[in-house]
């Protein structure tokens, strides 16, 4: 027991202190004649005075709540079709988890291909039905490069949603839904009093990890925009690894990491509040 | 032991040791491989040992810096990118050079000037990278010197050939953004840094880029996705036949003169970029320095390689095979270099004449990255020209301010 929960401490809240430990430093790799002074929370009242980190922080929470929104509409969608008996349900349930097996990077450059310069696929096939007058060089506009950037997250994510969902559909006990017809209830009743209040511990299960990992985002955005044009798509978390690694400012670097970091832990906090108020209600 | 005080003859111990990172692949590594046995067998006391790095610029950055930051000995020789001296200097990871009596008045002083900190030099340059400009002698009978004549050739050409583009450069957010910047600017009269004080904001900075940002959104010769584009993709266009004009390095030009891959070869020449009213043409310098960490413990041993290197027999066998430009002006006057360039030496050496260093600080990665975002702001319209200065100014100001480096008050942090 002893042995386990040193290696936990090890492993887990080291760095973790070390990050604050740090974050209370001036410490800048690249000015070494400044040394490495401690500064108490000056890193902090910076990064709360800093522009790049507030917008770095709302491009965050749009594209999560962006994305995490759309792939929870599609994903539900999605599992409720899956749901259903038909031939080859198997093979089409494998084949939707094909997305989320291609690796993130993979899948970024793939979606910036396709939408790349004025001559991309994406322009040529929307200039070529109509819906685009002429070509969008679609990584310039600062709202026109999130679109492929939550694109690919959608593609990529939804399948994930769409199976955790599944598991949770099929939970559901069948004859729930046999006495809602015998009531006379419609298909969108049978939905909303029956299938939606039973998966909700599913739904906020995918919305934790869901929303979690989309507050995370860095690769996915790293090799789709670069967080440009400017700074107009750039995530906290490529912010961060800019000042920290690109910059090599550890100190401010480490203050950021840590406020993501507090961000994330009180997300989870909540939804885990969320989640066992709602697992103890179902057992009522 | 008898050691040091008898000035490194360390004869007893074997030969020297001297290890010298590497990134040279091909033809590249295949010259240094000749040049360092060469010198080994002329010079049995020291032997050097070469180890591969990365070739990407960043990482071999990250890698340096974990190196001298943890005091290592070793690498003793570093190949530096010109922006880097001076940061290399300021934080005391490579040693002066005037110690070994260097003869600089033999290099281009432009070249020596970027590798200098505080009065004393502390790299030297192996080989140099300009800015240029390539424009198509299918379509014009001579380069155009003014962004105006360049805009009016370029509209003709769209117009009369229905070319594609008409000049394509590099306007994705990385540092290639701030070397077309800065050309632009030089072309302009501006500068970016006056010793401790940030002047990017000024009406010639405004001029600059009020130049880059018309070229593109009113006189439409430049398309807006050059704001995505790296030197590759605007070799691309101009290779394919798309563009009458394309800034780049000298790099592209062996490789558009290979007509299986290229459509314009034997259709461009180079020449030095435009001018703008109130200034000259200017070029961004990049290239190669070699530096000797700090801590090394043989010091004459890497000097003496250093010096080796950048001896003229050397520069002229790296133009030779791999088309590198030597940094000494006296090379250019060899008939022979004119056989193992593609661009005349004479055009080459007019180029380089009007070279510029990026600024010289040791905070320049830090100013380039907020120019950089606020001028791809003001290039993709987010921000007007002026403010997109203004703010950059005071940012980078603040930057020079918290490293010490500003001729402002001293500011605690940012």
């Amino acid at each position: 027991m002893l042995p386990a929960l040193l290696t936990i401490l090890l492993v887990a809240l080291f760095p973790l202190l070390w990050t604050l430990w740090e974050s209370l430093h001036l410490h800048d790799l690249r000015m070494p004649w400044l040394g490495k002074p401690f500064i108490g929370l000056d890193n902090y009242v910076e990064a709360f005075s800093d522009p790049r980190f507030w917008g770095a922080l709302g491009h965050t929470v749009f594209f999560a709540v962006t994305s995490v929104g759309l792939e929870l509409v599609i994903g539900l969608w999605l599992a409720l079709a899956l749901n259903r008996a038909f031939r080859g349900r198997g093979l089409v349930r494998a084949s939707v988890l094909v997305p989320w097996a291609i690796p993130t990077v993979v899948s970024a450059l793939l979606w910036r291909f396709m939408f790349e310069g004025q001559y991309g696929i994406v322009n040529e096939a929307l200039v070529g039905l109509g819906l685009l007058p002429e070509p969008v060089v679609w990584f310039i506009r600062p709202m026109a490069a999130w679109v492929p950037v939550i694109l690919a997250d959608v593609w990529k994510t939804t399948p994930f949603v769409a199976l955790l969902l599944l598991a949770g559909l099929q939970n559901i006990d069948a004859s729930l839904y046999e006495a809602a017809r015998i009531d006379g209830a419609s298909a969108w009743r049978q939905f909303r009093y029956v299938t939606l209040p039973l998966l909700k511990p599913a739904i906020l299960v995918a919305l934790i990890f869901r929303t979690l990992d989309a507050f995370r985002v860095f690769d996915l955005i790293y090799a789709l925009t670069g967080g440009g044009p400017g700074t107009a798509t750039e995530p906290i978390a490529l912010y961060t690894f800019n000042v920290l690694l690109q910059n090599l400012e550890f100190g401010y670097g480490s203050a950021l990491s840590v406020i993501v970091f507090l961000i994330t832990f009180g997300l989870a906090l909540l939804y885990i509040r969320f989640l066992g108020a709602e697992l103890t209600g179902a057992q009522r | 032991m008898v050691l040091g005080a008898c000035g490194g003859a360390s004869s007893n111990a074997g030969p020297a040791v001297v290890t010298f990172p590497i990134s040279a692949l091909g033809a590249e590594g295949e010259v240094l491989e000749r040049q360092l046995s060469r010198f080994m067998a002329a010079n049995p006391g020291i032997k050097v040992v070469q180890r591969i790095t990365p070739d990407a610029a960043d990482q071999k950055h990250q890698l340096y810096v974990q190196w001298l930051n943890a005091g290592a000995s070793d690498p003793d020789i570093l190949q530096l990118d010109v922006i880097w001296t001076p940061e290399f200097a300021a934080a005391g990871w490579i040693l002066p050079l005037n110690q070994f009596g260097p003869d600089t008045a033999a290099f281009f002083p432009s070249t020596i000037v970027a590798n200098q900190w505080q009065d004393s030099l502390y790299a030297l340059p192996w080989f140099i990278d300009v800015g240029m400009l390539y424009w198509r002698t299918d379509l014009m009978a001579s380069a155009p010197v003014t962004y105006a004549e360049l805009t009016r050739e370029s509209q003709r050409a769209q117009r009369a050939r229905r070319l594609r583009y008409g000049y394509v450069w590099q306007g994705a957010r990385y540092e290639g953004l701030v070397v077309n910047f800065l050309e632009y600017l030089g072309a302009h009269g501006g500068r970016i840094l006056d010793r401790g004080q940030v002047v990017v904001n000024s009406a010639e900075g405004l001029r600059a880029l009020s130049e880059m940002r018309d070229e593109i959104y009113r006189h439409g010769v430049v398309p807006s996705s050059v704001l995505t584009w790296h030197e590759e993709e605007s070799r691309f266009a101009f290779q394919n036949g798309e563009a009458a004009f394309m800034r780049n390095w000298p790099y592209p030009v062996p490789l558009m003169q290979d007509s299986a891959e290229s459509r314009v070869a034997g259709k461009f020449s180079v020449a030095p970029l435009p001018a703008g009213p109130g200034g000259r043409p200017t070029s961004a310098i990049g290239g190669a320095q070699l530096a000797i960490n700090r801590r090394t413990e043989h010091p004459e041993a890497a000097w003496a390689v250093i010096n080796y290197l950048t001896q003229p027999e050397q520069m002229r066998e790296r133009a030779r095979v791999v088309g590198q430009f030597p940094t000494r002006p006296g090379v250019y006057d060899d008939p022979e270099l004119a056989s193992g360039l593609a661009i005349p030496p004479a055009t080459v050496r007019r180029i380089i004449e009007y070279a510029v260093p990026r600024p010289v600080t040791p905070v320049y990665t830090q100013l380039s990255e907020i120019l950089q975002i606020h001028l791809h702001r003001a290039l993709t319209r987010q921000a007007e020209p002026a403010a997109a200065l203004g703010r950059a100014q005071a940012e980078m100001q603040r930057v020079l301010n918290r490293a010490g480096l500003g001729t402002g008050a001293p500011v605690a942090r940012r």
